[in-house]
């Protein structure tokens, strides 16, 4: 119990974004959602003062999509310190360690507050490298404001600042739309970050934009070659036509839709009231996509590492890697690397410089990781968000429902709920892994990967279903009690 | 019921970060619209002091 009482005095002063006082109406929660997205993307357009333009690299690399935010911006974090947070307090809220019980208030306070210093940590801990280490986002050399004028080293404080406010800006806004708007704001900042990057794949009026390279196949600007020697065929399925990438595309929005309405549904009935039945549906992909994000962040900060070793490490052993520029060639990092194109690993084709076996280990690699991580985060995610067998029997239970043909105990209940959550919820956590690897390797429009298009599509279904409740519940006031709501 | 936020309906759908109902009196308080305005605020104090610099 230690931990806690030593804690307790700057975990319970964390600051927070005042609750709402009763309802909030439909359009009320609309405006709050419409402002912070209108704010996210007006920071992004906000370049970083003392930042030399130009020169500067992208330590998120392809991660980027997921992770969201933009390069050289004042979101140049992105959701990347939440997400890194969120997998500390998963792992060890999934293990136990934290002896925290979220159904106690005290201890409800204590979690969010943790919650809070981990994210501000690990905003710094993200930060500190980007500016101090190698040239990810190189200084001026000098700047001067006014009558003041700054060297680099004070240049580059003063951009770790602006990175880490923009960080803190990003934890309070999720907060804002979570408390006032609808749906969560990393949710919000994701589905932006995606579709921004997949509208510009299609129409962006230069090389790797959909539209544009087609008119250029189409008025032999871009030579295609024969279609019989194999050469046309490859530039127009997975080169400039990225025909494989546009279908890959629309395949994971059906799959995912589809995939979404894939369910086991267990009958309920109400205990009192006759005639009155419900079903409660444990989805296919029950956890969510969610999950993958994090999986994904894991590979994302192994990579981030990398790329900070070898910057700073000039007698890094082979084994650990070998870099030509920001890509690992070989080593221990270039394993760990995901498949994010067709390019990275279709070792026939010339774009390859490693050797199939490499290549095949790489891919392995991957999908082990995507397809094991996929379904233990699942099962973590299902435990700490109270979506559990044991949750969700005591749910039912206060709901006053009851399974037709059992005894109405929250123990039978939970019996069985635990034949089918913990199945579905490895099976719909590996399947996603898959999903998302397929995608990559195949290539997305607009390089979103495989996992930003999962997690765009799903949050935004999400986001549909939860609009449709509000509106229901906006002209049935009476519904807002059977949903438990005030 | 319904101790986690974002509970939607039966089915929990939290996000990343969880907030909970329960709120200690010595949080300072912010308002949703100070968040905005703060960074409205220095998204534009950074673009002035990029136009000066």
């Amino acid at each position: 119990m230690g931990w806690k009482e030593a804690a307790e005095p700057v975990l319970t002063r964390m600051p927070a974004v005042r609750r709402p006082e009763g309802h909030v109406p439909f359009k009320r929660k609309l405006a709050w959602t419409a402002g912070i997205l209108v704010l996210y993307f007006f920071l992004t357009n906000i370049a970083l003062l003392g930042l030399q333009g130009g020169e500067a690299t992208d330590i998120f690399g392809e991660f980027r999509s997921v992770l969201a935010g933009e390069m050289g911006s004042l979101m140049q974090v992105g959701i990347g310190p939440i997400v890194t947070a969120s997998i500390v307090l998963q792992l060890l809220g999934g293990a136990n360690l934290l002896g925290l019980d979220t159904d106690d208030p005290r201890d409800q306070v204590l979690y969010q507050g943790l919650q809070k210093l981990l994210v501000i940590i690990m905003t710094a801990l993200t930060a500190l490298p980007m500016v101090f280490a190698g040239g990810f986002l190189p200084a001026q050399q000098s700047l001067a404001l006014g009558g003041l004028e700054f060297g680099q080293t004070e240049i580059q404080v003063l951009m770790f600042t602006q990175i880490f406010i923009g960080g803190i800006l990003i934890l309070y806004m999720d907060e804002v739309v979570s408390k006032w708007g609808i749906g969560s704001g990393i949710g919000l900042f994701i589905i932006a970050s995606v579709s921004q990057r997949l509208v510009t794949g299609f129409i962006q009026p230069s090389a790797d934009g959909f539209f544009y390279d087609w008119y250029r196949i189409l008025t032999g600007q871009i030579e295609t070659g024969s279609l019989v020697s194999g050469d046309g065929l490859y530039t127009l399925l997975l080169g400039e036509g990225q025909i494989v990438a546009l279908l890959t595309t629309l395949l994971i929005f059906s799959i995912v839709v589809y995939a979404e309405s894939v369910r086991v549904e267990i009958p309920l009935s109400h205990a009192r009231v006759k005639g009155a039945r419900g079903r409660f549906p444990v989805k296919l992909i029950y956890a969510s996509v969610l999950p993958m994000i994090l999986v994904r962040a894991l590979q994302a900060n192994i990579q981030f590492m990398g790329q900070i070793l070898n910057s700073q490490w000039a007698g890094m052993p082979a084994w650990l890697g070998n870099y030509s520029g920001e890509e690992p060639v070989s080593g221990f990092f270039y394993y760990t690397a995901p498949i994010y194109s067709p390019q990275d690993w279709m070792w026939w084709t010339g774009a390859v410089t490693q050797d199939a076996w490499m290549v095949l280990i790489r891919i392995s690699v991957d999908l082990t990781f995507m397809v094991i991580g996929g379904a233990i985060f699942a099962i973590f995610w299902v435990e700490t968000t109270n979506m559990g067998p044991e949750a969700t029997a005591r749910q039912i239970q206060n709901s006053g429902m009851q399974i037709p043909g059992f005894r109405q105990n929250v123990g039978v209940i939970e019996k069985v709920m635990e034949r089918y959550i913990p199945q579905v919820t490895v099976i719909g956590g590996a399947l996603v892994g898959l999903l998302a690897v397929w995608a990559n390797m195949l290539g997305t429009v607009g390089g979103v990967t495989g996992t930003g298009l999962l997690l765009a599509v799903s949050i935004t279904y999400k986001l549909y279903e939860e609009i449709a409740e509000e509106q229901m519940m906006e002209m049935h006031p009476m519904m807002r009690q059977m949903f438990g709501r005030e | 019921m319904d101790k986690g936020q974002n509970t939607g309906g039966l089915m929990s759908s939290a996000g990343l970060v969880r907030y909970f109902d329960a709120e200690d009196s010595n949080a300072i308080q912010i308002d949703p619209k100070t968040v905005i305005a703060t960074g409205v605020m220095i998204g534009v104090l950074i673009q002035l002091l990029t136009f000066v610099a």
